[in-house]
């Protein structure tokens, strides 16, 4: 299958991917491992249709299956991601007090829109200028904390809109430096 | 040679070989258990639900063609209670996409449909999904309507399993889930696709179908399937 568009993967990344293959391969899980390596390696933080195409080539996974897996776990993205990730929680614990009207001052102020397709549930969003993904989860495990937000992988407990503010505006100073 | 068990199929004393699935062991001795996503040639999925059955001492409800038989295992296949959880499999299947037998090019030839009948579902109970799918026409001779795929995977496991292509798979999870070609490209650019159209011979529903065929008018042979299973079997 030399034709599939492999060609605009660049050199390097090919070679990281021929090295992760090789470390992995015949691992138990191993093409969980190799995704994770591979988006883990992008700058943007996602599997980009050619790095898929390449890595079922290397790896002899068919392409379906790929797609399957990238779907089924939401660590995998198929979109570039932004800078910043905004993840707040939706679960039980959290919207009994007051996650929604998190989120919601949250995509007012990213400039996000809900999707159309009443998946309000589950979200992931990116703002046009790539800087910040805002998503949500079904709970972070830090209930006694409700509500929480995660702001780059730290968690934030007893969130309220002025603490949110705050770290959103901490964000875009910090977006605003070279 | 594999160790013999003895399990009670309904009652009855059934001697099977160790590894057999109740599916087997059921059909060997002539009872029929109703299945969707179940082929004879391919691995089994357990994905519909529809063949669900009773164990002696245990409180749930099993999967007859993926739970292997045991010995002194009891078995029963038709209950009350059996046909309640059948039927409300079937209903489910149906309101999760659009099935309108009436205009489909497999009414009256549909796995779907002949089981709801012969389970008598008339009617069904919960409110429909009614999703927006769509209809992959690219392929030059078959065709793939979402409206009509119940997720059963046959198509997936024939694909991968007898012809090797692999082009098939189910996408995301829940609700979500999708069937894919490749990733999840038109059907008609895979590079993979042989054209050999066996997910079509194997597909229950009127999801996967040649084009050009009017209501009424698709048939299936499952029976390719299960012969160049068994032909593989005997020259592996
Ligand atoms: S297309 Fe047909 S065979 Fe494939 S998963 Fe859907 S219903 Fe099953
Ligand atoms: S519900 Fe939010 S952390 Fe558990
Ligand atoms: S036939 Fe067993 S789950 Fe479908």
């Amino acid at each position: 299958m030399e034709n599939l568009s492999s060609h605009s993967l660049s050199g390097t990344t090919k070679n990281f991917i021929d090295k992760v293959v090789s470390e992995e391969n015949g691992r138990a899980g191993a093409l969980l491992a190799i995704l994770q390596r591979v988006q883990e390696s992008h700058a943007r933080k996602f599997l980009p249709r050619e790095t898929l195409e390449y890595i079922s080539q290397r790896a002899s996974v068919p392409l379906s299956r790929l797609f399957s897996v990238v779907t089924f776990y939401a660590l995998f993205n198929l979109e570039p991601q932004g800078r910043n990730t905004v993840c707040v929680c939706r679960g039980t614990a959290c919207h009994t007090r007051g996650s929604s009207r998190l989120l919601e001052q949250v995509m007012m102020d990213l400039g996000l829109r809900a999707k159309e397709d009443g998946e309000s549930d589950k979200l992931t969003a990116t703002t046009d200028d790539g800087e910040t993904t805002l998503r949500t989860v079904a709970c972070f495990g830090q209930c006694a904390l409700a509500p929480v937000v995660e702001v780059n992988h730290v968690i934030f407990g007893h969130m309220n809109e002025r603490s949110l503010q705050r770290e959103l505006e901490a964000l875009s100073k910090r977006e605003a430096r070279p | 040679m594999s160790q013999q068990v003895s399990v009670r199929i309904d009652g009855e004393l059934c001697t099977a070989a160790e590894g057999q699935t109740i599916y087997e062991v059921a059909q060997a001795n002539g009872r029929s258990i109703p299945a969707l996503c179940h082929m004879e040639g391919l691995s089994s999925a357990g994905a519909c639900r529809l063949c669900l059955v009773e164990v002696a001492g245990i409180g749930r409800l099993l999967p007859a063609c993926t739970t292997p038989v045991n010995t002194g295992m009891s078995v029963t296949t038709e209950s009350e209670n059996l046909a309640h959880h059948r039927v409300m499999a079937l209903e489910l299947l149906f309101v999760e996409r659009n099935h309108i037998c009436s205009v489909c090019v497999s009414n009256g030839h549909c796995e779907l449909q002949a089981l709801a009948q012969k389970l008598g579902v008339t009617h069904v109970r919960y409110p429909y999904n009614y999703p927006r799918l769509s209809v992959d026409t690219s392929h030059p001779r078959f065709v793939l309507d979402h409206n009509r795929c119940i997720l059963c995977s046959r198509c997936v496991r024939v694909c991968d399993e007898i012809e090797g292509a692999h082009v098939w798979d189910i996408a995301a999870r829940g609700i979500n889930s999708m069937l894919v070609s490749d990733l999840d490209r038109p059907w008609g650019e895979s590079e993979n696709c042989t054209s050999c159209g066996k997910c079509v011979q194997a597909c229950p529903t009127g999801a996967l179908v040649e084009k050009g065929r009017a209501v009424e008018e698709m048939t299936k042979r499952n029976v390719v399937v299960t012969t160049l299973a068994a032909k593989r079997d005997a020259h592996p």
